[in-house]
């Protein structure tokens, strides 16, 4: 078990050391400042304490998608509709922020729960066309997310749009509910600290409770979970409600923590970085937070990339896609986990020999 | 405006932007049948064809040649489906999950790869790229409506309904065919009768890249004139939802598509009777969802039906 974990740990290293060499050779081609481009990617987020909290900052709305992708993930269920959901309860989050004067605290506790049930609610199609009618779930969560993207610039173009600005957004959120920031004279917002507590309660749920055992055991063996007397389909409308409900509430966290109106037009992407940290942290709750402590690191070193020098900031795209591709990859440096069990039972068979020598000696 | 509408789903410009509309998905849709049909699903198809939208366009523009630029869009079309083969295949990554990072590439990466071609992040202005061209088929072009719907199209829209016929007579006509529906329905026996699955697996996947690279290049140098970003907004998805409808057969997936087709053209035009263009362009992606629900219904049907 801990060789295994060894070994896990040696592979994602290998997985990060080669997308940073795929990154360096492209860097190598393309830039006329190499050294310096490398330096801001890989050091630079490091050099400034404002860069630190920028990371912090950025790792708020992947946390929750990468959570929500984790429950889904270990039921298998390849439901891809984080990004809208988080989108839409984003918007869902800011009309309560706009138009329910309420108590401070108060009013920012419902603009979440609100904006976390409407998500959970979206995900209910692609669920219950899967359980109900066999329906794929990948392809219907993929339309929901183009769904609910049209639905909420609709929504925010004709209903919600302040017309007295340049551009399309909302009113003003009323200040009751924005989330307040956790380090004076920085965007970092006390988001983070819900996202860490949502950590503590998935892991919580999906190792200490029968629901979040029911999934994993959906997950591994379908046919295993309905003969041991697990409600197979509702574990699978289970799972994906749970997921949107993270993504909901990551989309409110997000939008009431670093803006003050909803600007959203296009999806933010941020449901695709949580399949990505969700893949590093192998579908593991607990390691969710470190994933996308990396992914953030990652996000600020190209940007900062991109600030300085002449490499634009989309290769964090190939990046991820390198890393995505070989911490996914079962089969990669096979061979030496191989050789790593070799060694291990050849050590195990030469201990005993010695112990039985010793007996043998002692008789 | 029912009248209004009516006018316009029996104009000649309407039909026509049907099959111009259908085109690029029923490219991707064609990819869908082919590795779907030898048991691997490609949900890369949304990337490929941003990265062949993207290729085409640049080695068109740089090599003054519409042909060279399809070239090379197919080719990396290929070269992508491939590496989902050997990260999938070889290296056992869940194919869904190495489509996924297909599609991270197909959407990041090629701004990444324009901006440093280019100098351009949004679309394609600086790049005099080139149009495969139009073409007007002599007699049928003077036959009064059928003319004007029929005739005129992009080349590749005439290609992409040809390749219909093509994958037809490749899965059910060929060897070849034969066994990517055996690898597809039971690896197992074959690869007891000797034929080599991945290798089968591969030659899908690739043929599978070249139809989805044929609609990224229709995007970028037919259906327009430059490369966007997210210019092909998800119609590699829709046209896995097509070929699910389409029950992995060629022509039913062509139904499957020119019903898509119909549905985007409907939306286009609805919005010059004032409806709200959000609305309107989300009208596609619902009518994926119900169309979708109501074959699985359809099918858990009929299942329910042999069981009896």
């Amino acid at each position: 078990m801990r060789k295994n974990l060894k070994f896990e740990i040696i592979r994602g290293a290998a997985s990060i050391l080669l997308a940073l060499a795929v990154a360096m050779i492209f860097i190598f081609i393309i830039s006329d400042v190499p050294f310096e481009a490398l330096y801001n990617l890989i050091i630079g987020p490091f050099t400034k304490l404002r860069y630190l909290w920028l990371i912090l900052e950025r790792m708020i709305p992947i946390v929750f998608t990468g959570l929500g992708v984790c429950v889904m993930f270990q039921a298998n269920q390849f439901n891809l509709a984080g990004e809208g959901t988080l989108f839409f309860g984003g918007l869902v989050a800011a009309a309560v922020a706009i138009y329910l004067p309420m108590p401070p605290v108060l009013h920012i506790i419902v603009c979440i729960v609100i904006a976390s049930v409407v998500a959970a609610a979206a995900m209910l199609i692609p669920a219950l066309l899967k359980t109900k009618l066999g329906a794929s779930e990948m392809v219907s969560s993929l339309m929901l997310n183009y769904i609910l993207l049209q639905l909420g610039v609709y929504i925010l173009n004709w209903h919600m749009a302040d017309r007295t600005q340049g551009a399309t957004m909302s009113h003003l959120f009323q200040d009751t509910a924005r989330i307040p920031t956790l380090v004076p004279r920085t965007n970092l917002s006390w988001g983070i600290i819900i996202a860490l507590a949502m950590t503590a309660l998935v892991a919580l749920f999906m190792y200490r409770t029968k629901w979040g055992y029911a999934i994993r055991m959906v997950g591994q063996n379908q046919s295993f979970a309905k003969y041991s007397g697990i409600k197979v389909a509702g574990t699978i409308v289970l799972c994906q409600v749970i997921g949107g409900l993270l993504s909901g509430m990551g989309g409110a966290v997000e939008v009431l923590g670093y803006y003050d109106r909803f600007k959203w037009r296009q999806l933010p992407g941020y449901g695709w970085d949580g399949v990505t940290i969700a893949i590093l942290a192998k579908n593991n709750p607990v390691f969710i937070p470190f994933a996308a402590f990396f992914m953030s690191y990652l996000k600020q070193g190209c940007n900062l990339m991109q600030t300085y020098t002449d490499v634009p900031a989309e290769m964090l795209s190939i990046i991820q896609a390198v890393i995505f591709l070989f911490f996914a990859a079962e089969q990669f440096l096979s061979k030496y986990r191989q050789k790593l069990v070799v060694k291990g039972a050849k050590e195990e068979l030469a201990e005993k020999k010695a112990e039985g020598g010793q007996k043998g000696a002692e008789a | 405006m029912l009248n209004q509408l009516i006018g316009i789903i029996f104009s000649e410009t309407f039909v026509f932007s049907i099959f111009r509309i259908t085109t690029p998905i029923l490219f991707a849709a064609l990819a869908a049948v082919i590795a779907e049909r030898a048991g691997v699903t490609n949900i890369g198809l949304e990337g490929i064809m941003m990265i062949s939208a993207l290729t085409g366009v640049i080695f068109s523009a740089k090599l003054q040649s519409a042909w060279l630029g399809l070239l090379f869009a197919i080719l990396l079309g290929v070269l992508t489906a491939l590496m989902i083969g050997f990260f999938a295949l070889k290296l056992k990554t869940d194919i869904i999950l190495a489509g996924i990072a297909v599609n991270m590439l197909g959407n990041g990466g090629t701004i990444f790869v324009m901006f440093l071609v280019s100098g351009d992040r949004g679309y394609s202005a600086n790049l005099a790229s080139k149009v495969m061209p139009a073409i007007n088929i002599p007699i049928l072009q003077n036959i009064p409506i059928l003319g004007k719907i029929l005739s005129g199209h992009n080349i590749l829209t005439y290609f992409a309904f040809i390749c219909v016929l093509l994958v037809w007579i490749l899965l059910y006509k060929t060897p070849m065919g034969l066994q990517i529906r055996a690898v597809g329905e039971s690896p197992n026996a074959a690869d007891s009768v000797g034929v080599s699955v991945n290798r089968i697996k591969y030659i899908a996947l690739g043929l599978s890249g070249a139809l989805a690279g044929m609609g990224g290049a229709f995007m970028s140098m037919g259906y327009m004139s430059s490369f966007n970003t997210n210019m092909t907004a998800g119609r590699g998805f829709i046209a896995l939802a097509a070929e699910a409808m389409g029950r992995a057969e060629p022509v039913g997936t062509m139904l499957t598509s020119l019903l898509f087709g119909f549905a985007d053209a409907l939306a286009n035009n609805m919005q010059s009777l004032g409806l709200p263009q959000e609305l309107v362009a989300m009208t596609p992606y619902v009518f994926t969802v119900v169309g979708l629900a109501i074959y699985a219904a359809s099918t858990l049907k009929k299942n329910r039906k042999k069981l009896e």
